[in-house]
């Protein structure tokens, strides 16, 4: 890469903005210089041409008076030279024969150059620019033929050069000037230009970060309502295939149900039957009615998470104690695993920090008692029990419900995963190898993102897994006595500031 | 399992549903139990069959072509206090709450376990008979305020005029009654009046309460007689 096409390279890495900004500061550079040198050229010459011409008039007027004294009888020529109306800036000198009179008492050395004696000496007229002591100067001589001498008039063009030096400056700064003037309206032109660009920039993040509605304003200018129409018809589009696709889920689980219900009627009409049956027939029932039940459990839950999906998932708030609930978690799960005829230990130690069953949260209890149950189930399935529950309060604004297991723990590389749906991780790790539906953890994190929560595996301090579940407790005001049961109803939000949610 | 209702013989129960194998298979079940069975695939159907054949108790599934299972819901509570179950989709929206506002006294959801319906049935027969046990106490009848509620006779007056209760609304009153200024929980009603303690859902209490306070109270959002008590569950008070 050469060194030219790095350096383009560079300037393309720069934001727009910087560098319309930069284009806009050189040129207006660019112009303000070269306007300033044609006005510096034309009046330095102007200047220049005056000065020479006013010089070489005064010169001769005076050449003509020195040599009106040298005629005459009694020439006095170094008065005469004093007497010349000359101003502070011109001296005058008077060669005659090679002999030099010059009216500065300054006694320098002789100013005028052998070239410009040689050339007036042949008797013509002639002017030469020079520096006479750091000064630009004219020296105009003037042969005085008649008398044998001549008239030479050093001027000195410091005043010109002070104002042309004076120009200079001003022309200079007005460049300074009128460059940052072009970077600043640049600036501002560019920003004007590129505020749409940056709603758009804005939305399209909106819209990767999920929220599907996002659209833009297509009342602007003509060139850019044209993009904002684009990015609205993808948006519909994306919309439309997300909502579709989540319908889709939603769909299939809701036609499902209606056979499953007629399987679940007719398992029970054979199950009354059961002692009518011969043995064989009696496994297969057995293991009829258990698939059943799991395709109906999976069926809700593909349900349950379809609503998350689809956005329409909302929180029925309502106050309850954080004991309470765990208590009453507690109870629908022996009461579902009594009912499905399976053991369940009876009495799981639920311990608490200082009086964190009292508080009062303001939550959906519907969804945080499927949270429990669905890490107490996990708890069964994949750590050999359940060894306690805890409820803590990290803080006033939180609760922790926390379900320790006897297992083995969850590796590192696995906390993250296991809340995935339908996550299988090692499948020695589970007991019964095809229990649960594949959802329960991924529900457990809707359910608790959807509060604005978020949950995590821990070692637990004697060994096994600990899963946190962290909630807020809610909103300060509390319902009225009269409309408690109503509660609050609150829209999901799709965004929530969770760990789950952040990690990826 | 058949039922140990009396008679059960003659107990109907009208199934509407429109998916004609879960009506096959329901009236299997259901018929397996001892229930007579009427169908009907609509709403309209329902309410000519309800006529017709009145039934001790009614299944309603929440999603029906035509009238939907809310409305038939409606239009049979108009005419009677028979216990009604619906059928719902789903578990978190307002369809449960829709389905009991509409006057259903319990829900299941689709797909629902057999022995769980069969089990809120029994529980909704049972309690559709309430004086066979007197299992609220010895309490004939009592006063509150404005409001006289006579078990013997079923019925509740109020300034001397009777109030239409649907059983189950009867019976949370009269469970209510039967502890005077004492608080009960969501869960012994839902025990008491339900009659089942682990399928219960707060909900059925709360609406229910929201509906009994509909027809009691002069001003139903600042109750006089049944009173919230927060975290705890309700009480009556005259």
């Amino acid at each position: 890469m050469t060194g030219a096409t790095g350096a383009r390279h560079r300037f393309r890495r720069l934001g727009l903005r910087t560098r319309v900004t930069l284009l806009f500061a050189v040129g207006s550079m660019a112009v303000s210089v070269a306007l300033a040198a044609a006005t510096y050229a034309t009046a330095r010459q102007f200047l220049v041409h005056q000065g020479e011409t006013s010089i070489e008039h005064q010169a001769f007027v005076n050449g003509s008076l020195i040599l009106a004294d040298l005629r005459s009888p009694r020439p006095n020529l170094p008065q005469d030279l004093l007497n010349l109306d000359n101003g502070p800036n011109t001296d005058s000198v008077v060669s005659i024969d090679g002999k030099l009179f010059a009216s500065s008492v300054t006694g320098r050395s002789n100013p005028v150059s052998p070239s410009l004696q040689a050339l007036v000496s042949h008797g013509t007229p002639a002017t030469q620019f020079t520096l006479s002591s750091g000064a630009p100067a004219l020296v105009v001589g003037v042969p005085l033929p008649s008398v044998n001498a001549i008239y030479y008039e050093i001027s000195s063009l410091d005043q010109a050069a002070r104002t042309l030096r004076f120009l200079l400056l001003t022309l200079a700064l007005g460049a300074l000037v009128m460059t940052i003037a072009g970077a600043v309206v640049g600036r501002w032109a560019s920003g004007r230009v590129l505020r749409p660009l940056a709603n758009v920039a804005q939305a399209a993040a909106d819209l990767a970060g999920g929220e599907l509605g996002t659209r833009l304003d297509t009342s602007g200018a003509a060139d850019l309502s044209r993009l904002a129409a684009s990015f609205n018809r993808m948006a519909d589009n994306l919309q439309a295939r997300i909502e579709r696709e989540a319908r889709f889920t939603s769909d299939v689980s809701h036609e499902l149900r209606s056979p499953l219900t007629t399987l679940s009627a007719a398992l029970g009409v054979l199950d009354t039957h059961r002692d009518e049956m011969p043995e064989r027939s009696r496994k297969a029932l057995d293991l009829l009615d258990a698939e059943v039940h799991r395709f109906e459990a999976m069926v809700a839950d593909l349900l349950e998470i379809s609503r998350f999906d689809s956005g329409v998932a909302e929180l029925s708030l309502e106050e309850v104690e954080a004991g309470e609930l765990l208590h009453e978690a507690l109870r629908a799960i022996t009461a579902r695993t009594r009912q499905a005829d399976s053991a369940c230990e009876a009495g799981i130690p639920v311990e608490t920090t200082a009086g964190a069953e009292r508080l009062r949260l303001l939550i959906d209890k519907r969804r945080i008692e499927r949270v429990i149950a669905n890490l107490v189930d996990n708890a069964h399935t994949y750590g050999d029990g359940v060894r306690r529950l805890v409820i803590e309060a990290p803080d006033p604004a939180h609760v922790r419900f926390v379900v320790e297991d006897r297992g083995p723990g969850v590796r590192q590389d696995e906390r993250l995963l296991v809340f995935e749906r339908f996550y299988r991780g090692d499948a020695s790790r589970s007991r019964g190898g095809t229990e649960g539906t594949g959802l329960g953890l991924s529900l457990v994190a809707e359910h608790v993102h959807l509060h604005g929560g978020s949950v995590w595996i821990e070692d637990a301090p004697d060994g096994g897994a600990r899963f946190v579940v962290e909630l807020p407790r809610g909103h300060e005001q509390v319902p009225g006595p009269s409309s408690e049961q109503t509660g609050t109803r609150q829209r999901g939000r799709k965004s929530s500031p969770a760990l789950l949610g952040t990690a990826s | 399992m058949t039922t140990t209702y009396d008679s059960a013989a003659t107990t109907r129960i009208l199934v509407v549903e429109d998916d004609q194998r879960i009506r096959a298979s329901l009236r299997l079940a259901l018929d397996d139990e001892g229930y007579v069975v009427d169908e009907a695939p609509t709403g309209e159907d329902a309410v000519a069959s309800f006529t017709a054949n009145p039934p001790d108790l009614v299944l309603i599934d929440v999603m029906l072509p035509g009238m939907d299972g809310f409305s038939c819901c409606q239009a049979l509570r108009r005419e009677s206090d028979v216990p009604i179950v619906m059928v719902t989709a789903r578990t978190d929206t307002q369809d449960i709450v829709n389905g009991l506002e509409a006057g259903a006294d319990d829900y299941v959801t689709k797909p629902f376990v057999m022995k769980e319906l069969s089990a809120r049935i029994r529980a909704l027969l049972r309690r559709a008979h309430p004086l066979a046990q007197g299992d609220t106490g010895d309490m004939a009848s009592a006063k509150f305020g404005d409001l006289e509620i006579r078990q013997d006779e079923g019925v509740v007056r109020q300034d001397g005029t009777d109030l239409h209760l649907t059983k189950t609304e009867f019976r949370l009153l009269c469970e209510l009654a039967a502890h005077p200024g004492k608080v009960l929980s969501r869960e012994d009603l839902l025990d008491r009046v339900w009659g089942y303690d682990y399928f219960g859902d707060g909900r059925l209490v709360d609406v229910h309460v929201r509906r009994l306070r509909t027809k009691v109270e002069t001003d139903p959002a600042n109750p006089r007689h049944v009173l919230t008590v927060r975290g705890l569950g309700y009480k009556l008070a005259p």
